[in-house]
């Protein structure tokens, strides 16, 4: 087999178990989805009845409760890997740390690409929003949103998972690297939303794809460091 | 190669076990399986490791002795490259640990206190998931005798999180069964086990003598271990205190009364 295909075969080895540990223990989609609907729920009280204002918050209100909620699933995709000493085991095995890094990438792509898809929907009942005539650019925000939450998540879920404190260090490290994520993928909702009237989702979602190949190439190239203890 | 056979300790115990090693060649022939120079390592600002030079040939099991903080797993786990020494270097079957780091991990395995096992999979998935790691070849057949030779058959397809201390042990043990290790490093490798479980490490470390892998044991006494040793090096505050046997060395037996920080550069 060549590289590429050994490289694939084990990054979706390290995927698929933690999609059976997922399944299994439900350690990041039940508590995060739960999460992500208190957070609309209270942007939604904190705005008031006023159903044209929460429609223009809506795109807003969506990527805060993504990324918020995906902080959380990141975090909790990789306490898996506090295990019994499974993150040295993980790091100890002779496969490119490369693979290493795309497997847990995936693995925290799907959940949040889930929590995207959630939501989305959630939002457009909640705040009576028509997701269903931009379902196409949506799902386009949405899964280039998810990849690069991912992507970044996983990164620094891998700084943060042996410290004390990882909880309040996930979100302080994570959260302003994310900020140009969310920026484009607001605009390109609201862009989305409104049929695109000065033809600018395009732009938005160029810059959402280029942030991903940003991230994953700087995750995969230093995500060896990381796995190391010191 | 042939599978070595061994008599049963206890009727729970496989009839034989498969270990796989590399293709290994003659001892006499091969580089030191472990090779370090001043080898040190801290834990903020002290030292665990003070400067150990020692030389373990190929193919001996050899014990690692020494009180509690003498530097044993701290050893273990820069050979494993778990982590990295803060002086000094270290080579593992000639391959410097720093610069050959992948490749070194392809010829040792570890176990350590932790088990590295996922408790949400079960222990088959556990060691299908190991496999595919190690690239071991035939994976459903070689997890399956595994399971076998490590006493586990019957619990395949439970959860590691209802297992005890001991059947995870055993199971961690199944997991370098599929690897093809040229060295093997245990850390207290009988501790948490029954009876039945000290057997099959008995019956390994016999396995890996036969073949020719060598085994780096950390432990507190040599009681239960004996009869399997070529030689014993035993460490004290970061050091090499004392050498003895056949295929072990160190060119610094009597630096434990000076010990001091080495002139080297760190590394990092």
């Amino acid at each position: 087999m060549s590289a590429p295909i050994i490289e694939a075969r084990i990054a979706l080895a390290i995927a698929r178990k933690d999609a059976v540990a997922e399944l299994r223990g439900r350690h990041a989609t039940v508590s995060t989805l739960f999460f992500a609907a208190i957070v609309l729920l209270l942007f939604g009280f904190a705005l008031g009845p006023d159903s044209a204002r929460l429609a223009d918050a809506a795109p807003g209100l969506l990527w805060l409760a993504v990324v918020f909620a995906g902080v959380l699933a990141v975090n909790r995709l990789h306490l898996l890997e506090t295990d019994d000493g499974a993150l040295e085991q993980l790091a100890l095995y002779p496969v490119p740390r490369r693979a290493i890094y795309a497997g847990k990438a995936l693995g925290g792509v799907a959940v949040m690409l889930v929590l995207g898809l959630v939501v989305l929907g959630a939002v457009g009942v909640l705040f009576a929003v028509d997701i269903g005539s931009a379902w196409a650019p949506l799902l386009a925000t949405v899964v280039l949103g998810a990849i690069g939450i991912g992507a970044v998540g996983t990164f620094y879920a891998a700084v943060t998972v042996r410290l004390r404190a990882r909880e309040v260090m996930l979100p302080l490290l994570m959260l302003p690297v994310l900020a140009p994520l969310l920026l484009g993928a607001v605009k390109a909702t609201a862009a989305a939303l409104a049929g695109d009237p000065f033809g600018e989702l395009g732009a938005w979602l160029q810059l959402l794809a280029a942030f991903d190949v940003i991230m994953i190439v700087a995750g995969a190239a230093t995500y060896g460091y990381l796995l190391e203890d010191g | 190669m042939d599978v070595p056979s061994f008599a049963p300790f206890a009727s729970s115990m496989p009839q034989t076990i498969y270990v796989s090693p590399r293709s290994l060649g003659a001892p006499d022939t091969r580089p030191p399986s472990v090779d370090t120079t001043d080898l040190s390592r801290l834990f903020a600002g002290s030292p665990a490791l003070a400067g150990v030079s020692l030389r373990i040939e190929a193919g001996r099991t050899v014990a690692l002795l020494g009180p509690n903080g003498a530097g044993k797993t701290t050893l273990l786990r820069i050979l494993a490259t778990a982590i990295r020494p803060s002086y000094g270097t270290a080579r593992v079957d000639g391959l410097d640990l720093d610069r050959d780091a992948g490749a070194v991990r392809a010829r040792v395995s570890y176990l350590s206190h932790a088990t590295g096992l996922y408790d949400d999979l079960t222990a088959r998935e556990n060691l299908e998931f190991a496999a595919v790691m190690l690239a071991t070849p035939d994976v459903a057949t070689r997890v399956r005798r595994a399971l076998d030779d490590v006493g586990l058959a019957n619990r395949a397809d439970d959860r590691v999180r209802e297992f005890s201390a001991g059947m995870r042990k055993r199971l961690a043990m199944g997991r370098i069964l599929l690897g093809n290790a040229s060295l093997v490093l245990l850390d207290e490798p009988y501790a948490a086990l029954d009876a039945d479980g000290m057997s099959l490490v008995d019956q390994l470390l016999s396995a890996w003598h036969e073949v020719g892998v060598s085994v780096v044991i950390a432990s507190h006494t040599t009681d239960r271990l004996d009869q399997y040793l070529d030689g014993r090096v035993t460490l004290g505050r970061g050091l090499v205190a004392t050498v003895s046997g056949d295929g072990v060395n160190s060119t610094q037996p009597s630096l434990i009364r000076n010990a001091r920080r080495p002139a080297a550069q760190p590394i990092r």
